[in-house]
């Protein structure tokens, strides 16, 4: 019982700590181009979105049935090991998430967890649990079709926003209006974020407790700690804002002018509304990607940086198998101990070896900050525009080398010396005779 | 592996009209709004973008050349009133489709 409880809390800690990433890690999708055109400034945008997510989040509390969306047969788990899958499972997705982060891409907090659990899964069931057709259904389809469809809403909107404002007599144009628009179409897809995102940890803990005989089967709905948690981290990681992921999506992409951020917001918006609505389940982050790029294509004169677009798609590629790799890794840990009957050892070796990836990725994160100060600044732009020479410390190659130069200099130098020295004594010697 | 096509049809669909019937109307009340003589001129609220910097001085420009603009325009007070009341219905427009969103996300769920 020690055991599965302590696995209990570990699991709600690291649900928690998910739901904190996925914050942080979605900001961008609503708040991105407002800060980008200037509609908002950066720090009242993310506590606009922090504000609109709590709200969000208490909106909406019917949680999903299960956890994978019939991705992984949850029946063919047995109770006893299901704990510790989510709890690898989340290991693989935070992992994920923090390393995207520090990358500067915005990639699925749900392909994540999706991915850590079917890794998971893989090890510590076997590939009979997994439903391999709802993973193509449900995670690679919707991944090929979201930005695919944001894109070409945002460029249509764009095109129209564009050619409804425009003047041949070069009087104002208006357009300046469109930053009113934006704070209004970003607040609605901060809101639609946090009535879908923060059910999916609500979901987790309450399956987590209902496995544990916590809560009652018969009784699934999420209760008001839950609700209130997850409500409260989703905000707070809202408000750290990903400076990252938003300076990427606002100015990584493409510039984004007034009128292209309210298209690609509100085609967001539309097309996130549509999908819950009408239950085909797209992710936010890449519908959000994709009205960027769309709205980048719409305005005559500006340029799609398609390298940033190609890094961003890998990263999506990547992922469902990496999540699930470090999942799986994490499950092989609990396994493998489970075997000589120290399952709860397996469970703390993973949390600490998390926390120390989590802290080193953080810590890395330190060496070039990025926040609310310098997320849009020009001074990355000028970095690419004059070409500033930048001395890399040594590679341990180089080191070695600059080393064995160093010794052979002192070597040379030392028998010089000695030789000197000798050729000294000679002559002093020569002297005597 | 069943994936339903029409189900994607349909968002597809439906987020195309919901976002055109948005950035449309949103953009012809801006439209209006500068034919009543009413050009919004707003400037962004933090300096962000290095390289399109618009100093407060450059702001001013464009709000006296809005209001000069507005001076030269040919048209008479009633039609200005006229493209005032459309720029308001438009953007009424506007509001009932981000509500209707809102109305979507409290009772969808």
């Amino acid at each position: 019982m020690e055991t599965a409880a302590l696995i209990i809390v570990l699991v709600i800690v690291l649900a928690l700590f998910f739901d904190f990433t996925n914050g942080f890690h979605d900001t961008a999708n609503a708040m991105a181009t407002p800060i980008a055109t200037g509609a908002l400034k950066p720090k009242t945008a993310v506590l606009l979105a922090a504000v609109l997510n709590l709200v969000g989040a208490f909106l909406s509390t019917e949680v999903a049935k299960t956890i994978s969306g019939g991705m992984i047969n949850e029946e063919e788990i047995s109770a006893t090991i299901f704990p510790a899958i989510i709890f690898a499972g989340l290991i693989g997705a935070i992992t994920w998430n923090m390393f995207t982060w520090l990358l500067g891409l915005p990639s699925s907090s749900s392909h994540a967890l999706f991915g850590g659990l079917i890794g998971a899964t893989l090890v510590g069931v076997g590939a009979i649990a997994i439903d391999f057709g709802v993973v193509v259904s449900k995670v690679i389809l919707p991944a090929l079709i979201a930005p695919l469809t944001a894109g070409i809403i945002a460029f249509t909107a764009t095109k129209i926003a564009y050619a409804v404002t425009r003047r041949y007599d070069s009087r104002p144009d208006g357009r300046d209006g469109f930053r009113w628009g934006q704070i209004f179409t970003s607040s609605l897809v901060a809101l639609a974020h946090g009535t879908n995102d923060a059910q999916k940890t609500m979901g987790v803990i309450t399956l987590a407790l209902i496995t544990v005989g916590w809560q009652s089967a018969s009784d699934p709905d999420p209760q008001m700690w839950v609700i209130i948690a997850c409500a409260v981290t989703i905000a707070l990681g809202t408000y750290m804002g990903g400076w990252r992921i938003i300076r990427t999506l606002g100015k990584g992409l493409t510039d984004v002018k007034p009128a292209q951020g309210f298209s690609a917001e509100s085609s967001t918006a539309a097309t996130i509304l549509a999908s819950s609505a009408l239950g085909f389940a797209l992710s936010t982050t890449q519908v959000a990607s994709g009205s960027v790029i769309g709205s980048g294509l719409g305005r005559r004169g500006s340029q799609v940086r398609w390298r940033t677009v190609g890094r961003i798609m890998v990263g999506w590629i990547l992922t469902l198998p990496a999540a699930g790799a470090v999942g799986a890794a994490a499950a092989w840990i609990v396994v493998w101990f489970e075997g000589m009957g120290l399952g709860w050892l397996g469970i703390l070796i993973d949390a600490v070896i998390a926390a120390l990836i989590i802290t080193g990725l953080f810590l890395r994160s330190r060496r070039n900050q990025v926040n609310a100060g310098n997320a849009m600044s020009g001074v990355a732009e000028s970095g690419t525009a004059v070409r500033v020479k930048r001395n890399p410390p040594p590679t341990r190659r180089q080191r070695a080398l600059a080393r064995e130069e160093a010794r052979r200099v002192a070597a040379s130098e030392a028998a010089a010396r000695k030789a000197a020295k000798s050729a000294a004594g000679d002559a002093k010697k020569g002297d005597r005779r | 592996m069943i994936i339903n096509w029409t189900a994607f049809l349909e968002v597809f669909l439906a987020a195309l009209i919901g976002s055109i019937t948005i950035v449309t109307f949103y953009a012809l009340g801006l439209r209006l709004l500068v034919r009543s003589g009413r050009a919004p001129v707003v400037a962004p609220a933090e300096f962000t973008d290095a390289i399109t910097v618009i100093s407060e001085k450059e702001a001013r420009r464009a709000e006296k050349a809005a209001a000069k603009a507005a001076k030269r325009s040919p048209l008479t007070d009633g039609q200005k009133s006229v493209a005032l009341v459309g720029a308001y219905a438009s953007f009424t427009v506007c509001a009932a489709a981000v509500l209707g969103g809102i109305l979507l996300i409290l009772f969808n769920h």
